[in-house]
C-alpha cells in the first residue's frame, strides 16, 4: 500500500503539489504565529518586570499586610551579602518606602516616596528609560525628587518648582523637607505614575534615618524562567522565619491574571487558526477523494477492504505531510530564530500600548525546539484526522455503485 | 460450482419506481464452464452477474460458491471472498493508472501476500498467454483499447480465481481485438480450469461461449 500510496502521489502530481503546499504553509504560518505569540507574551512579562518590579521581592512577612515600620527590614547589608552568593541573581537593590503628603502652592496628595539606589535602579529597572523632563537621580542628588507624571500633572510643578513633603521615619519621628522636582517619567503603568516619586537613597537615609534599613530588598534574575529555583535557593540562604522572598507570580497577581486572560484569548485564536487549517486541508481532501470514488470503487470490488482504502489514504497524507513538514519546519525554525534575535521593530508602538505595559518598539519571538516540536505534531496530527471523513464518505457508496461514479 | 436458489433483487423496492431487477432465478453454473448470460438491455443480467460476484446483495434466496453460500456474508467476508476467489473484468477496463501493466496483473496477488517472485512468474506466464508481455513497463494509457483490456483480463485471472465475471468485455473493442480477447479467454478457461461468466448482448461473445443464458425481464428464459 505504501508504494501504491507514492505512486499515486507522483502520478496526480497536482492535487499532491497543492496538498503538500497547504500543509507547508499551514506549518509554517502556525510555527511562526505560536512563536510570536509566545515571544510577545514572554516580552510582556519582560516588560513588565523591567518597569519598576523585580523578578524577586524580600519582606520582613508582615509588612505586605500589616505594614508599618516595626515590620521593615533592619539588617540589610547582611542579606544582600547573602544575596551576592545565589547563583543566577543579576542585581538586587533594597528600596525605603514611605508614604507622605506632597504640596505645591495649593495642591496637595498623598505620595509613595521611596528611596532608591539610582545607579542600580537604572540597571535594574526602566526608570530611567521612562524620563520625559528633567533628569534622572544620581548617587548623591540632594533634596532631589524624580516624580510621576501624574503627580506632576496633579502638583501642577514643572522641573525646578519645589514641592514640601511631610512624612514619617523609620523611628516614627515627624519628618519635613523640601524637595526640588528633578525630574518626571512616565512609564505607562497609570497608577505608577500616578503616585510614585524617587529619592536618591544616600540623602533620604539621612531624613528617614533609614541606614541599612529597607521596606523590601528587589532582584533581577539571570534567567526568568528559573526564578522559582533561585528564589527557593535564596529562602534557604536567608533562613530567617522573619522574611519572606516572593516571585512576580505573587507580588504580580492581576499581571498574572492580565496574562492567564491573554493566554485564553491566544489558545482561543489558536484553535481558531487550527480550526482553519485542518476544514481547509480535510475539504481539499475531501475533493480530492470525491474527484476519485470510481478508482475506490473500482479498487473495493477487485478486493480491497476499508482497511486497505484506509490504509491508502492514510500512507498518502503521511508521505505528503511527511515531506511538507521537513521543508516547513527548518524554514519556520529559521524565522523564528533570527526574529527572535532581530525583533521586529514597530515604530510607536511602545507609546500606542504604554498602559499595557509595553515598553517597548520590539516584537521579539520565541525560538524553542520543543514548542516548534509540539507544533508540527500538531499539524502532522490534523493532517492524518482530515483523511477520517473522507475515509467515511467512500465507504458510504456499495462498491459496485461507487465503481460506476461519475 | 455455482448455484443459485431463488433469487429476488429488486431496486427501490416499495417505492413507486420499484423494479424486480431478478426474479426468481435458479440454475447451476459448473466448474470450468464458459457461459454467457445474454439478453436485451435492462433485462438484468449485470445485476445477476453482480450478485454471483458479491458485488451487490440480493433480497431473497440464496447463491452457493461451491459449499458456501454468499448471500449472507458481510461486506467485510465479501470483500475477502472476491480477492480470493473472483476476478473481474470490467467493460472500461478498470485498470489502476499509476500502476505499470506488469503490475496491475500482479496488484491481486500483491493484495493476497503471494511473493515477489511467485507473481513475477505467474505475471509473465499470462501475459505470454494474453501476448502483452512486450508492454510490461508500459501505463495503461499507453495502450490500446484493446490490449487494456487484456491486461485487465490478465489481472482477474493471475491469482487464480475460482470464476471470472466478465461485465461486457468486448463493448469497448473492435471486432477484430473482441475475438481475439475471446479467443484468448477461451485459451484460458481451458488451460486454467477457470469458469468464465459473461454478461454481454454481443453476438461475437455468444458464437464464442459453451452456454448461453437468456434472461427476459429478471427471469430466466432457460436455463
Amino acid at each position: 500500500m505504501f508504494s501504491f500510496a507514492l505512486k499515486n502521489i507522483l502520478f496526480y502530481k497536482g492535487r499532491s503539489i497543492t496538498t503538500f503546499i497547504l500543509t507547508f504553509i499551514s506549518a509554517i504560518l502556525f510555527i511562526v504565529y505560536v512563536s510570536m505569540m509566545d515571544g510577545s507574551h514572554d516580552s510582556m512579562l519582560k516588560n513588565s518586570l523591567k518597569i519598576y518590579s523585580g523578578a524577586i521581592e524580600i519582606y520582613h512577612k508582615d509588612y505586605r499586610d500589616i505594614g508599618g515600620n516595626e515590620y521593615l527590614i533592619r539588617d540589610v547589608e547582611s542579606i544582600e551579602k547573602k544575596l551576592s552568593l545565589v547563583d543566577g541573581v543579576e542585581l538586587f537593590s533594597s528600596r525605603y518606602e514611605t508614604y507622605g503628603l506632597l504640596s505645591f502652592g495649593d495642591n496637595s496628595m498623598a505620595s509613595m516616596v521611596v528611596g532608591i539606589e539610582p545607579k542600580k535602579e537604572e540597571q535594574l529597572t526602566q526608570l530611567k528609560v521612562a524620563l520625559v523632563d528633567g533628569e534622572y537621580l544620581k548617587y548623591g542628588s540632594q533634596n532631589c525628587l524624580y516624580i510621576g507624571s501624574g503627580v506632576a500633572k496633579r502638583l501642577k510643578v514643572k522641573i525646578g518648582d519645589e514641592i514640601s513633603f511631610i512624612g514619617g521615619a523609620s523611628d516614627n519621628s515627624f519628618v519635613a523637607d523640601i524637595f526640588m522636582v528633578y525630574g518626571v517619567f512616565k512609564t505607562g503603568l497609570s497608577e505608577f505614575d500616578d503616585s510614585a516619586t524617587f529619592v536618591s537613597r544616600d540623602y533620604f537615609d539621612k531624613l528617614m534615618l533609614s541606614k541599612n534599613i529597607a521596606s523590601y530588598i528587589t532582584v533581577k534574575v539571570k534567567d526568568l524562567d528559573r526564578v522559582d529555583e533561585i528564589n527557593s535557593e535564596i529562602i534557604k540562604l536567608l533562613n530567617d522565619e522573619n522574611l519572606e522572598s516572593l516571585t512576580w507570580k505573587t507580588l504580580m497577581k492581576s499581571m498574572v491574571e492580565t496574562m492567564e486572560v491573554d493566554s485564553i484569548f491566544g489558545y482561543i485564536s489558536l484553535s481558531l487558526f487550527l480550526v482553519v487549517i485542518f476544514f481547509v486541508i480535510m475539504i481539499y481532501g475531501f475533493i480530492n477523494v470525491s474527484s476519485r470514488i470510481k478508482e475506490f470503487g473500482v479498487l473495493r470490488c477487485v478486493g480491497l477492504s476499508k482497511k486497505h482504502i484506509f490504509l491508502l489514504l492514510f500512507y498518502e497524507i503521511f508521505i505528503l505531510s511527511t515531506f511538507a513538514l521537513i521543508l516547513a519546519t527548518p524554514i519556520a525554525g529559521y524565522i523564528c530564530y533570527y526574529y527572535s534575535i532581530n525583533p521586529i521593530v514597530i515604530e510607536g508602538m511602545a507609546e500606542m500600548y504604554k498602559d499595557y505595559g509595553i515598553v517597548s518598539d520590539e516584537i521579539p519571538f520565541s525560538f524553542d525546539i520543543f514548542t516548534i516540536s509540539w507544533n508540527i505534531s500538531l499539524i502532522y496530527g490534523l493532517n492524518i484526522l482530515s483523511i477520517i471523513y473522507p475515509y467515511f464518505y467512500i465507504n458510504s457508496f456499495k462498491s459496485i455503485e461507487a465503481s460506476r461514479h461519475v | 460450482m455455482i448455484k443459485l436458489q431463488n433469487v429476488n433483487k429488486y431496486f427501490y423496492r416499495g417505492e413507486p419506481r420499484e423494479v424486480h431487477a431478478l426474479k426468481d432465478i435458479s440454475l447451476t453454473i459448473d466448474d470450468g464452464e464458459f457461459t454467457l448470460f445474454s439478453g436485451a438491455s435492462g433485462c438484468g443480467k449485470t445485476t445477476l452477474l453482480n450478485a454471483i460476484g458479491a458485488l451487490d446483495s440480493v433480497n431473497s434466496g440464496k447463491i452457493y460458491l461451491d459449499e458456501k453460500e454468499i448471500t449472507s456474508l458481510s461486506e467485510d467476508e465479501r470483500t475477502t471472498l472476491r480477492l480470493n476467489e473472483i476476478g473481474f473484468v470490467f467493460q472500461a477496463y478498470n485498470l489502476v493508472p499509476v500502476l505499470s501493466v506488469e503490475e496491475n496483473i500482479g496488484f491481486i496477488m500483491k493484495l493476497r501476500g503471494f511473493s515477489d517472485s511467485e507473481i513475477k512468474q505467474r505475471v509473465l506466464e499470462v501475459a505470454s498467454m494474453l501476448e502483452i508481455d512486450n508492454k510490461l513497463l508500459s501505463l495503461p494509457h499507453a495502450l490500446s483499447g484493446g490490449e487494456q483490456q487484456r491486461v485487465a483480463v490478465a489481472r482477474a485471472v493471475a491469482s487464480k480465481p475460482k470464476i471470472i465475471l466478465a461485465d461486457e468485455p468486448t463493448a469497448n473493442l473492435d471486432s477484430k481485438n473482441s475475438q481475439k480477447l475471446m479467443d484468448m479467454m477461451r485459451e484460458l478457461n481451458i488451460k486454467e480450469g477457470v469458469s468464465i461468466l459473461f454478461a454481454s448482448h454481443d453476438e461475437l461473445v455468444k458464437e464464442s461461449v459453451d452456454r448461453v443464458i437468456y434472461l427476459s425481464d429478471g427471469a430466466l428464459v432457460n436455463a
